[in-house]
Formats: structure tokens, C-alpha cells, sequence
């Protein structure tokens, strides 16, 4: 594995990591999703360029429009948890379940 | 070139272990603007120019400003710190992780550390700026469809965030 593999794998496996085992903040989710979208970005235009194939320019572009559509979801998400809860804590989401 | 390129994966390996262990939000969106600064450095080393501009200017400059806000918005009182045991041990198992498996898992090919440059005998543009121009000739469907994903999501947001009369959460 070369070492562009290897930090592009790496970045998005720690994202992965970052959203899977820190849930404290919601905020804090939706950042370690950013990264990970990140890293997808920086992979799928290397890949472009390396195989200089350049019609597929267009696919980080359309990720990246795509990133911005989650991004904005989740801040609404994180703006009507916290003006109803108080805080973005994701503890708050379970308190009245059955 | 191949030590700056060696340099900037690892900073960005850095920032993603900076986003995954974050104390606060704070240093998780800092984390992040490192992470994307330096992925432009590697797009632009390259000979992704106009990549590397999309990533600055529409991602560093319009994403991370709302994640900045919002981090001001859910902000607690007294967050936790780099130098807490908590957050000490999982910067360490992460940076362990990575360097374990980093010896497992680099060869000794060393890929392209170098500008790859595409097009690179007679020709005087750039091919990632060519291949985004095709978005709007081969690829317009794909582009018709983004745009709707996004005006869907203006009012999804709009509806989420909706107050007082009712909405998906109970908001203000």
C-alpha cells in the first residue's frame, strides 16, 4: 500500500472511528461525518487525477454538493435539538423513550 | 516533493485523529480546518488547481463557517480539554492504531510522491478544470438532479428548523 492509500484509508477509517465511538456531542457526529466525506473528496480526485481521466472530475464535485445537503440537514437537526433540549448532547435524544 | 507530500498525509492522518478525539466541538471544527488545508496542499501538489480552489473556497470558506456557528451555538460551559486522561488515552489508542498498522501495511512501493499533472505533453490546460466543464455538457443530467437534492434540502431544512406553530421537533 503506498502512503497516499494509506492516509487517505487511514483519514476516513478515523472518521469512521471518531463518529461510531464519540457520541457525546451531536456536533462532534457531524464533524467526524465531514471528515469523512472530506477524505472520499480528496480520494475520488486523486483517483482522477492519477488515472488522468478527466471526465470524472465531475464526481468530487457532485460529493461535494451532496456533503453540503448532509451538512445543512444535520446543523438543522442540531439547531431544533438544542432550542428544544438545551444543549446538543446526544444522551438527550433517549430521555423519553419508553 | 516526496518528503512535502510525506509531510502533508501525515498532517492530515494528524487532523482526522484530532476530529476522532476531539474534547469539544471547538477542536474537532479546528481539526477539520487543518484536515482540509492540508488536503489542499496535497490536490494542488498534484496538479489538481481548480480541485483544490473548489475545496478552499466552497468548503473551508462556506461549510466550516457554519459548523464554527453552530459550534458557538451548542457551546457548554466548561469543556473538556486536550490534556484530560480521557481524551489523552484515545489520542494515544488512535495514534497507536495508526502507526501499527502503518508498519503492517506500507511497502516500500512509494506510489506517485510526485505531480502526476495531467496532460502532460502538448497541452496548455488543465484536465480537472476540462473534466468539471463537463459537468455542464455530458454530465448536465447529473447536474440538474444535484440541483434539485439541493433545493430538497433547503426545505427540509426550512421545515426542520420551523418554530412555534409545529414541526419535526418540538421547537420553540
Amino acid at each position: 500500500m503506498t502512503p497516499t492509500h494509506f492516509s487517505l484509508n487511514a483519514a476516513f477509517m478515523l472518521g469512521l472511528a471518531g463518529l461510531t465511538f464519540h457520541r457525546v456531542h451531536l456536533l462532534s457526529a457531524l464533524l467526524c461525518l465531514e471528515g469523512m466525506m472530506l477524505s472520499l473528496f480528496i480520494s475520488m480526485a486523486l483517483w482522477t487525477l492519477k488515472t488522468e481521466s478527466m471526465s470524472l472530475s465531475t464526481a468530487p464535485m457532485l460529493l461535494l454538493a451532496f456533503s453540503a445537503c448532509e451538512a445543512s440537514a444535520g446543523l438543522a437537526l442540531l439547531v431544533a435539538t438544542a432550542r428544544t433540549h438545551g444543549s446538543d448532547h446526544m444522551k438527550n435524544l433517549n430521555l423519553l423513550q419508553c | 516533493m516526496a518528503f512535502y507530500l510525506s509531510f502533508l498525509m501525515a498532517a492530515l492522518v494528524g487532523g482526522m485523529i484530532a476530529i476522532a478525539s476531539n474534547p469539544a466541538p471547538y477542536f474537532a471544527a479546528f481539526g477539520l480546518v487543518v484536515v482540509a488545508g492540508v488536503g489542499c496542499g496535497i490536490l494542488v501538489s498534484y496538479g489538481g488547481s481548480f480541485l483544490s480552489l473548489i475545496l478552499f473556497l466552497i468548503y473551508l470558506g462556506g461549510m466550516l463557517v457554519v459548523f464554527a456557528y453552530s459550534a458557538a451555538l451548542a457551546a457548554e460551559p466548561f469543556p473538556e480539554a486536550w490534556g484530560d486522561r480521557v481524551v489523552f488515552w484515545r489520542v494515544m489508542v488512535y495514534g497507536l492504531v495508526v502507526i501499527v498498522a502503518a508498519g503492517f501495511l506500507l511497502t516500500g512501493d512509494t506510489g506517485l510522491l510526485m505531480s502526476v499533472d495531467a496532460f502532460k505533453e502538448f497541452s496548455v490546460i488543465r484536465a480537472d478544470v476540462s473534466g468539471v466543464a463537463m459537468m455542464y455538457s455530458s454530465g448536465g443530467k447529473m447536474l440538474v438532479i444535484c440541483a434539485w437534492v439541493l433545493l430538497l434540502t433547503l426545505f427540509v431544512v426550512l421545515e426542520v428548523t420551523r418554530g412555534l406553530s409545529y414541526g419535526v421537533l418540538r421547537a420553540i
